[in-house]
């Protein structure tokens, strides 16, 4: 089965660049996600493989094909769209067998293919009526099943969550991922919410302003990220970045020192630091454990409490006016405007210089 | 509370009765002078001439249907009628339809200039051109032919605004599904798109059909020749003078029958015209 290579892809309207240099290797069955903020060109790089874009430079392959000057409906891909896309006057098995009529599919064929695909997701007593006679959640299965009667090499998800309900989203998001273990092709997912990217890709794809920031695991992605953007744009609540000045610290790693003063010390290494004029510290909530004042490295005012059930989280204000969140547990006492102390774990400290690139803890015995 | 509730029910009830009462008294003084029509149309010319109050009295005679039915040309003038109003409506809308798609869709210079072109088009009337055109036809030689009576009204500014404004409602990742469904571009204009504008199709082809059937001014000045009158202009022919009182009954009849294939077009689309008419279709 073949996998998909892009090639220095670029992508211009008028003189705005859209798409930027773009390469990108995707294996035969991967999940892969492309995440990011809106209008980072994520939905652009999906259009320009389905062939709904052209391409102004650079090279698009599926398996030894190389497609980027085919017409959409001859690149073997299937894409599912945002808002279903289906043909309103067409009945649900109508819609499913189109394309298969297209490319005069024995009719034998386009059945078995129909019955299968909706036996598949469940849609088997909707076949006779019209999308405007289903739910949402249906359209979405049918647009679902459209593509997978053509049985294509890759497929393409362009935000197909999004128009559902927060239910029906988390149900879906399910079936998508149990599709893929049934199917033999790769596929593209394009999102904005992380949530959906870091539960369905086994490769994450981080998009901002026109480029790939990170490509990586969702774990990858989320413990060790490039750069300050993929940091800040991954994980729930976001990561707090704080500037801080450096020493060296014990057993060659380096302390960082916050601006009110206090002194954490890290895993990272000195020696894998580059010269840069600043540095910013990242830590995630998770690293930051609510303790009695005095106990941790440093200390602050309880601004506002996140009850989430499971664990609490606290917005604390510093001494030097910078407001971070850190985790309590579920049970905590907190209670707006208590003094609270934190502790910082040391192991979950990134450092980001001043080309915004990330750097982390020693990683069995090597550091990034 | 309740009693709040209570009293704008009542309100509301009063409120409809009073739309209802309105609605009734609309529907009267528009249904009673074709009732009116139909009965002057059942009594003989003689006694009309006499007084035309004695609709309401016997005899009845179905005369004047009969005079129509073998003395005159009208079913000469209803088939020209059908031929032209069919074949104008058809060609509006083939000719709308393809217009439209090309605005919404396709991406050619001059598109937005040519689309303004057309809707300049809205506001010439046909009194400014119509000399020019019966030159024209005359050039031609198609003055006389269904043709020459057909063409001017298939040039339809509003129906390309129409079926444009309807184009672009549809999203495009209709098109792009299409596409992806290995579609040629027409297919996907006949089998996909074209089909998701058929309540625009609607009211653009009864508005386009009850223009042509009503339409007087330019048969009468295209269509000379007897054998190609289309209803309105041979009804007219058999009218001496203007507000002539003689063969009353006989020319009420021909009323009645001209307007008899608008009522059965009316029977079978009543649905799209109510909605053509209330502005849900679009």
């Amino acid at each position: 089965m073949p996998g998909i290579e892009l090639k220095n892809v670029t992508k211009t309207f008028g003189a705005a660049t859209v798409i930027d240099d773009v390469s990108l290797s995707i294996r035969p069955h991967e999940f892969m996600v492309f995440l990011g903020p809106s209008g980072c060109g994520k939905s652009t790089l999906l259009r320009m493989i389905a062939g709904l874009e052209s391409v102004d430079a650079g090279e698009i392959w599926i398996g030894d094909r190389r497609v980027d000057r085919l017409p959409p409906g001859e690149r073997r891909v299937a894409m599912v769209f945002q808002h279903y896309a289906l043909y309103p006057h067409m009945t649900v098995r109508e819609n499913m067998s189109f394309g298969l009529r297209n490319v005069r599919l024995p009719e034998a064929e386009i059945d078995n293919r129909v019955t299968a695909a909706a036996k598949m997701l469940e849609i088997t007593h909707l076949l006779e009526r019209k999308p405007g006679q289903i739910s949402g959640g249906q359209r979405q299965r049918v647009a679902i099943g459209r593509a997978i009667v053509k049985e294509p090499q890759l497929f393409l998800f362009d935000e197909p969550l999004s128009n559902l309900d927060a239910a029906l989203r988390v149900r879906t998001r399910l079936e998508i991922a149990q599709l893929h273990q049934r199917v033999d092709a790769a596929m593209i997912f394009v999102t904005h919410d992380q949530v959906e990217a870091m539960t369905l890709a086994h490769r994450i794809v981080v998009m901002n302003n026109r480029r790939i920031e990170q490509i990586g695991t969702p774990m990858e992605i989320y413990s060790r990220p490039a750069t300050a953007f993929v940091a800040g744009f991954v994980g729930t609540p976001a990561m707090n970045f704080t500037p801080v000045e450096l020493s060296d610290g014990p057993n060659g790693f380096v302390a960082a020192r916050l601006p009110d003063g206090a002194i954490v010390t890290t895993r990272i290494e000195a020696s894998s630091l580059p010269a840069s004029k600043s540095f910013k510290l990242g830590i995630r909530a998770e690293s930051l454990d609510i303790c009695p004042v005095g106990q941790g490295e440093t200390a602050g005012v309880a601004q506002f409490v996140e009850r989430l059930g499971d664990r609490t989280l606290v917005y604390v204000r510093l001494s030097d006016g910078s407001t971070i969140v850190a985790e309590d547990a579920g049970n905590s006492r907190v209670a707006i405007n208590d003094s609270v102390g934190v502790k910082i774990d040391g192991g979950g400290v990134h450092l980001f210089d001043d080309q915004d690139r990330g750097h982390h803890a020693v990683l069995d015995g090597s550091a990034t | 509370m309740a009693a709040q509730l209570a009293s704008g029910a009542v309100g509301r009830r009063l409120g409809d009765r009073v739309i209802l009462a309105a609605t009734i008294a609309l529907a009267i003084v528009m249904v009673l002078p074709m009732l009116w029509a139909v009965g002057l149309s059942l009594k003989s010319n003689a006694e009309l001439l006499v007084d035309t109050n004695s609709v309401l009295k016997a005899p009845w005679t179905l005369r004047n249907y009969y005079d129509i039915l073998i003395g005159s040309g009208v079913f000469r003038w209803l088939l020209n009628s059908i031929i032209v109003s069919v074949g104008m409506s058809l060609g509006v809308l083939a000719l709308s339809s393809l217009a439209g798609y090309g605005f919404a869709r396709l991406e050619f210079p001059g598109r937005n200039v040519i689309f303004v072109l057309v809707l300049f088009g809205l506001a010439i009337p046909e009194q400014a051109v119509i000399l020019v055109r019966h030159q024209l036809f005359s050039d031609l030689d198609l003055h006389n032919t269904y043709a020459g009576l057909m063409l001017p009204g298939m040039s339809a500014p509003f129906g390309v605004f129409l079926m444009t404004q309807y184009f672009k409602a549809i999203p495009t990742e209709v098109d792009e599904a299409a596409m992806l469904d290995n579609a040629s571009r027409f297919k996907i204009f006949w089998r996909v798109l074209l089909p998701m504008t058929l309540p625009a199709q609607a009211t653009l082809g009864i508005f386009t059909f009850l223009h042509a059937w009503n339409d007087y001014w330019w048969p009468l000045v295209s269509g000379t020749n007897e054998q190609m009158y289309t209803l309105t202009v041979g009804i007219a022919s058999t009218q001496m003078n203007f507000a002539e009182s003689a063969g009353l009954g006989y020319l009420m009849a021909q009323a009645v029958f001209a307007g008899l294939p608008i009522l059965i077009v009316y029977m079978f689309f009543q649905k799209y015209i109510v909605r053509a008419v209330s502005g849900a279709a679009t």
